[in-house]
């Protein structure tokens, strides 16, 4: 055991413990699980946006051979307890919480609304079953806009609201905002839009659903970000026990906010499995996904900005709709943090915010990457728009208004202190990178050859889990639990209730474990996915980095502790004096005294020590986030407007970040490309797109267009030295930023390129045909 | 209505009863228990389901499991059959090439055609070969990156 080397995983991109089964086919998705005698699901679903349901017939779908059973929302809604959003319900949205049935019964409030389940032998009968359910809808006025839901005449979704408002009219006010206003040199005006986007992961949602009478226990296989909340859920609208409901997951084909909890249908095929006695599983399909699994953003602002003449932004007034969707959830709990997030890391000195929720015929608003992302755009829109205003370049005024990093930190008007940001080493770092002066002139040159080159950049912060706040535990889902136990076999074993799907937490998390504890990172198993053996948890809101990556290395450094005391004793030698490296336990300055963990796991398994010894290599550990902290980070792009077509080609991207310190840095560098490209994606190409009638028009991928590998450049990031304020755990999520700031730093790039134009931008969506207009709209002085 | 057939699946003869409207796709996974072919949109576009047959990819949620009688089947299965991970499949594992892993057996499978017909490929040549898969996590890079490693370690060996 001579010349033990300590030999570090965490910073190092270690290979993935994910891929041999990934990259073989081997992995296990909800859709690979097969129970004996299991059925399958289809849903009838509306072809109306928005009607009354006068009857459902679902006769003649039974009598069909295959069929096994077809229940109408009615006959669900028997069966199950009716509640508000499960998210709604445990996290609170501030506003009226409709109640509504796992599938329509009065009415339908979108185009995919569900009103029947159809339960046969394969998926191919079921759906031919859903075929012969008659439906008979009287129409009503769709609520296709969130204009027309603010109209008092618009038919209330929900009778019980009496209108369409679901966050009623709240405002806010940090700072001297009167004052502030007054006495500016300049107040501008601006309304900008976002569009409605979607999370579309390659899986969609899915679930197998096997209820066991005999011992009154459901089990559903579930492909989700926490199986705990699905768990909830399923609990609630079925009515019974959470212990009397286990819920497992294997690997889940990404999500970006979409499977938090159960949906709707998921929890009506539980409801049905209960009922016939026999597993059920139901599939999505991508009609299905793309227009009933739920949208996200679609918000417009209404913004004043206070601004000085030399361009210091002093205050912003925002008034913001947001579109919800038709069965409110998480869209009502958004604005509450675009308000607290808008000053980012400026020195605002004043913050009006005034937030509405409304809802529509549309499918409902979930989460998606960064939900509250579209305060960023709209910040760092304003600020390039404020730049052309004054004639000031995009780095000058956002180097102009950044808070300087001070002792003690300074604060955000909405509260929270800036402590560590290092935005302003971003955006310096990014002029170094890019050399602005050069592409000026480059750009330059371009334009007197008629090609149209632009540059764009924006800053974000994310509370990633944001400031120690003196009133308890970073980030807004509290604590964060691990369970860690030594197997007999060496295996050092980390039962999580972080659900990854696609963030490699079998990988970090095994990295900071093996490193803290002492053992070879092969030796070290996360365990996920399984309500009886994990403890609560979400993977979502870019929490894991540093609630489980510190309840990882607080927990199994209290393990080790464990060990180290119950090997004191069989190795006659105090704790202190012992160690552990590469797996085994020595006493140091004793080579020839290394015995291997799995060793004195055996010996702590033998029973052969009295009750005083605590042989129980096991424990529970719990994480607050320590001093936690934000991620941040600047991006800037250089894009290619074709004049001609409206084509807009990204030829350059560079990242200039801080997540604090990496676990993995592959891991953390496909976290950032990843959501890069789908903040590019949504720029350029993506919407969830409605007809005036509510119609989804974008019900297929040739419509919904995602980005391919010819759309996507290469991603050039750099990571910024972090400036620690934990003693330990200095990690910080970075799953969300590149969507959050990707879209403002696109955008700004488009409006630079055209701005010999004279083209302002105050939306996001610009796909060729929009460029068009914004070009022609332009000229012709509009 | 059920039609018997037979074809040769990773190298060994098959016979099956599939329904006549069923999918290859589903055939493979319902019938056959591979389920490493996976299915992601069912028209045609994200390229999950990509398998080769008879040397070319395929969309098989787009072919019918009897279009496929007679023919010789590869799925991402028999890619590494004794559990050794092949060129192109290290190469990947060793860029960090994939997230969530649903995405993966598609690309699996059109990189190694694609390579097969153009090992001296270039990186824009890569990338529009690629173009027909969809990936939502990684922005791409790590794939063409582990694509680009497989080629050049092929060409070394």
């Amino acid at each position: 055991m001579a010349g033990i080397a300590a030999e570090r995983y965490t910073g190092a991109s270690i290979k993935r413990s994910e891929d041999p089964r990934i990259l073989t086919g081997s992995g296990r998705y909800v859709d690979d699980i097969k129970l004996p005698g299991m059925l399958h699901a289809a849903f009838v679903r509306s072809p109306l946006a928005h009607a009354r349901v006068l009857s459902v017939d679902v006769s003649a779908a039974r009598d069909l051979p295959g069929v096994v059973a077809a229940f109408t929302g009615a006959e669900l809604e028997a069966m199950t307890v009716p509640g508000p959003d499960v998210l709604m319900a445990l996290l609170g949205g501030g506003g009226p919480t409709p109640e509504f049935t796992l599938l329509a019964t009065d009415k339908v409030r979108f185009a995919g609304d569900p009103v029947a389940v159809v339960i046969a032998e394969s998926r191919y009968l079921a759906e031919d079953g859903c075929e012969l359910v008659d439906v008979e809808y009287d129409d009503l006025p769709p609520v296709a806009n969130a204009s027309f839901a603010l109209d008092p005449s618009s038919p209330p979704l929900f009778a019980n609201l009496g209108d369409n408002i679901v966050g009623p009219r709240s405002r806010s006010e940090f700072g001297d905002v009167a004052a502030t206003f007054a006495h500016a040199d300049r107040v501008i005006d601006f309304r900008i839009g976002v569009h409605r986007h979607q999370n579309v992961p390659m899986e969609g949602r899915g679930c197998v659903a096997s209820y066991d009478a005999g011992l009154g226990v459901m089990t559903v296989y579930a492909a989700t970000q926490s199986v705990h909340v699905s768990r909830i859920a399923v609990a609630m609208r079925l009515g019974i026990e959470q212990d009397k409901v286990h819920v497992l997951a294997g690997d889940v084909g990404g999500s970006f906010g979409l499977k938090i909890g159960a949906s709707r249908e998921e929890l009506a095929v539980a409801a049905a499995s209960r009922a016939i006695g026999r597993p059920v599983k139901w599939v999505e399909d991508r009609g299905e996904n793309l227009t009933a699994s739920g949208q996200a953003r679609e918000e417009s602002f209404d913004v004043l900005a206070a601004v000085s003449s030399a361009g210091d932004l002093l205050g912003l007034d925002v008034k913001v709709v947001i579109d919800t969707g038709s069965y409110p959830g998480m869209g009502t709990m958004v604005p509450a943090i675009m308000e607290a997030m808008l000053p980012g890391p400026y020195k605002l000195a004043a913050l009006g915010f005034e937030s509405t929720a409304v809802t529509t015929n549309k499918a409902s608003y979930v989460a998606y990457r960064g939900p509250w992302a579209s305060e960023t755009f709209v910040r760092e829109r304003v600020l390039d728009l404020i730049a052309k205003d004054l004639g000031l370049d995009p780095l000058e005024i956002r180097l102009r208004n950044v808070a300087p990093r001070t002792d003690p930190p300074a604060a955000m008007i909405t509260g929270r202190p800036l402590v560590g940001v290092t935005t302003r080493e971003s955006l310096e770092r990014l002029a170094q990178l890019v050399d602005f002066p050069a592409f000026r002139r480059r750009q330059a040159e371009a334009r007197a050859r008629g090609r149209y080159l632009g540059i764009g950049l924006a800053t974000f912060i994310e509370a990633a889990p944001g400031p120690r706040s003196p009133e308890g535990p970073s980030g807004p889902m509290g604590m964060e639990s691990m369970r860690l136990r030594l197997e007999e076999d060496g295996v050092v074993v980390l039962f999580t209730g972080q659900m990854p799907h696609g963030q490699s937490h079998q990988t970090t998390l095994a990295q900071i474990a093996a490193d803290e504890f002492g053992v070879p990172f092969e030796q070290v198993r996360v365990v996920v996915g399984d309500t009886d053996v994990v403890p609560f948890g979400l993977t979502g809101g870019s929490r894991s980095a540093t609630m489980t990556g510190g309840v990882a290395l607080h927990g199994a450094r209290q393990l080790r502790a464990k060990v180290l005391d119950f090997a004191s004793h069989l190795m006659e030698a105090s704790a202190q004096d012992l160690q552990i490296t590469d797996g085994h336990v020595w006493v140091r300055g004793d080579p020839a005294s290394a015995i291997a963990v799995g060793e004195v796991a055996r010996r702590a398994a033998s029973g052969q020590f009295g009750a005083d010894v605590d042989a129980n290599l096991e424990v529970e550990a719990a994480f607050d986030g320590g001093e936690g902290g934000w991620s941040g980070g600047s991006h800037c792009a250089i894009v290619e407007v074709d004049v001609e077509t409206g084509m807009v080609t990204v030829q350059r991207y560079v990242v200039a970040e801080d997540c604090g310190a990496l676990i993995n840095p592959a891991v953390v560098d496909g976290q950032i490309r990843g959501g890069v490209a789908q903040g590019i994606g949504a720029v350029l190409l993506e919407r969830s797109a409605y007809d005036e009638d509510g119609n989804c028009q974008s019900a297929t991928l040739m419509d919904y267009l995602v980005p391919t590998a010819c759309d996507i450049p290469r991603i050039e990031i750099e990571h910024l030295q972090t400036v620690p304020l934990d003693a330990d755990v200095n990690f910080r999520g970075v799953g969300e930023g590149g969507m959050i700031v990707a879209p403002p730093t696109v955008v700004n790039a488009i409006e630079d390129a055209l701005s010999p134009f004279g083209v302002r931008i105050y939306e996001q969506h610009l796909p060729p045909a929009r460029i068009l207009e914004l070009i022609a709209a332009a000229d012709s002085g509009q | 209505m059920k039609v018997d057939i037979t074809l040769r699946i990773n190298g060994a003869t098959c016979t099956g009863s599939p329904e006549a409207r069923k999918t290859l796709a589903d055939f493979l996974r319902d019938d056959l228990n591979l389920t490493g072919t996976h299915v992601g949109c069912e028209h045609g576009v994200c390229g999950a389901c990509t398998v080769i047959v008879d040397g070319r990819t395929v969309r098989s949620c787009l072919m019918l499991a009897v279009q496929a009688a007679g023919c010789e089947v590869t799925t991402i299965e028999g890619l590494a059959p004794d559990g050794e991970l092949g060129t192109l499949q290290q190469a990947m594992w060793d860029s960090h090439s994939f997230q969530c892993g649903f995405c993966t057996p598609g690309f699996v499978m059109q990189a190694t055609a694609f390579l097969r017909a153009h090992p001296d490929a270039d990186e824009q040549q890569i990338r529009e070969a690629l173009s027909g898969n969809i990936c939502r996590c990684t922005g791409y890079q790590s794939i063409i990156d582990g694509v680009l490693l497989a080629a050049e370690r092929a060409r070394q060996s």
